[in-house]
């Protein structure tokens, strides 16, 4: 079968999926899926035979985690969601990432209130990751606007990257046994410590996967009284962060995307502080060929102006092919598609619910 | 024995069933028992710290239990009680 692009596209109604062939003329759209519900995260898992896994947090009768085997024609929950264990205190609000582990079954998966569990089995039953969840720091987090949530897990063989608002970024060199704040250089312009050792508001955090050591980092920025603090590089797996927005509009945003092929090359969605979204009401995605020295502004196909939408942390992808196009989606209920690497803008869907997640595969 | 009444949207967490009967002296022992027997059903009631979830009503007979004494509401051989969604919208 020849190869397609699915694109996953989590909203506050469930869960859509499209796909295309590789060219990206057009792309065919089915759901939602778990309808009615809202979907912050979802998994397209090309290890084997693909899997596709998204989060359905019913305000009524709590969050569920749905699995596909058939790319995304039906789905069915798995045995059982994350818990958290008896005695605790915590209950399930929310699922906010869900990523793929060593093995075939193995999963991670990131919630609200913040805390980290793993499957071994496909998702079918939860263990929570204790070095992280009960971390000394854990109890001090505090939730931003959206949630106290841990929504990145990158991993890159034992060591694991995890972004946590607001929390900040954690570190763990063990496989995720044990982690460590590791902040240096990012800031919180809401906090009476400018460069506090944890608690900032990391809105996502992205990488290359054949550069392990150079992470970029989306925070909270657009106060004016610290300017510069929201998008971030790092060259050292994580120790230490140094700030990158010259030349951006605003520094303000929530996803960040790094090419799939070319670790210099990372693109962001610049919003205004105050309202969250495009600056002057002109929709554009900014890239950066040169790690954060220097940024473009991407807009063609997009409105010039009136349009005044929020791209949620992870609302923004790019695929893995070789001349790769970007997506986001909106809470205005579009979904963009920017081919070649952002150069031109097509508005693939006008009129879905408030979209909070976009992730795209191809398989 | 006290009737428990599932909503439809949850009878597929019970085998499809409309209605439980269980002999149990309160609605906390009551969710006790479904814990046991329908876990799944339990999980979308409850959460996993034993709260009943904000959005669900659990009513004994026409009393809402959150205008009772909560899930000490006591059971009697007839009671019904009644599992639904709160009213939303948006």
């Amino acid at each position: 079968m020849a190869q397609r692009v699915l694109l996953c596209i989590g909203t506050k109604k469930g869960l859509f999926v499209a796909e295309s062939a590789t060219a990206r003329r057009r792309f065919t759209l089915r759901g939602p899926f778990g309808p009615g519900v809202v979907v912050y995260a979802a998994l397209i898992d090309t290890r084997g035979s693909p899997r596709i896994y998204f989060s359905s947090c019913n305000a009524f009768f709590g969050t569920k985690v749905l699995r596909s085997t058939n790319l995304g024609k039906s789905f069915a929950e798995t045995k059982s969601a994350p818990a958290f264990p008896a005695g605790d205190g915590r209950a399930l609000a929310n699922i906010w990432a869900l990523e793929a582990g060593d093995d075939r079954r193995d999963l991670w998966c990131g919630v609200e209130p913040a805390s980290l569990f793993r499957s071994a089995d496909g998702g079918d039953s939860w263990e929570m990751v204790q070095g992280i969840s009960n971390h000394e720091h854990a109890r001090k987090w505090q939730p931003g606007n959206g949630g106290l949530c841990l929504h990145t897990i990158l991993r890159d063989g034992k060591r694991m990257h995890i972004g946590i608002s607001t929390g900040g970024h954690y570190v763990s060199q063990d496989g995720g046994s044990t982690f460590r704040e590791s902040n240096k250089g990012i800031g919180a312009a809401y906090s009476p410590v400018q460069f506090p050792e944890f608690g900032q508001c990391v809105h996502k955090i992205a990488r290359n996967e054949k550069a392990p050591g150079r992470l970029y980092m989306q925070n909270h920025g657009g106060d004016p009284n610290l300017p510069g603090i929201g998008v971030l590089r790092s060259d050292d797996h994580g120790k230490s962060w140094r700030q990158i927005s010259k030349g951006l509009p605003s520094d303000f945003g929530f996803p960040i995307v790094v090419h799939p092929h070319d670790p210099d090359t990372v693109y962001v969605m610049p919003h205004e502080g105050m309202t969250r979204t495009c600056p002057g009401g002109a929709p554009a995605v900014w890239r950066s060929e040169d790690g954060g020295g220097s940024w473009s502004r991407l807009a063609k196909g997009f409105p010039k102006k009136e349009s005044f939408f929020t791209v949620q942390r992870d609302g923004m992808a790019i695929d893995p092919l070789p001349t790769p196009a970007l997506y986001f989606g909106t809470t205005t209920g579009q979904l963009w598609m920017g081919r070649d690497g952002g150069e031109q803008w097509t508005c693939l869907f006008d009129s879905l619910p408030p979209i909070h997640c976009v992730k795209v595969g191809v398989v | 024995m006290a009737t428990i009444r599932i909503p439809t949207q949850l009878r597929r967490y019970c085998g499809g069933l409309a209605e439980l009967r269980l002999a149990s002296a309160d609605v906390r022992t009551a969710l006790g028992e479904i814990e046991k027997c329908h876990p799944a059903l339990y999980r979308c009631i409850c959460d996993e710290a034993g709260s009943v979830r904000r959005h669900v009503n659990v009513f004994v007979n026409q009393d809402n239990i959150r205008d009772r004494d909560g899930p000490d509401t006591p059971l009697a051989e007839k009671d019904v009680v009644t599992i639904l969604p709160a009213v939303s919208g948006g």
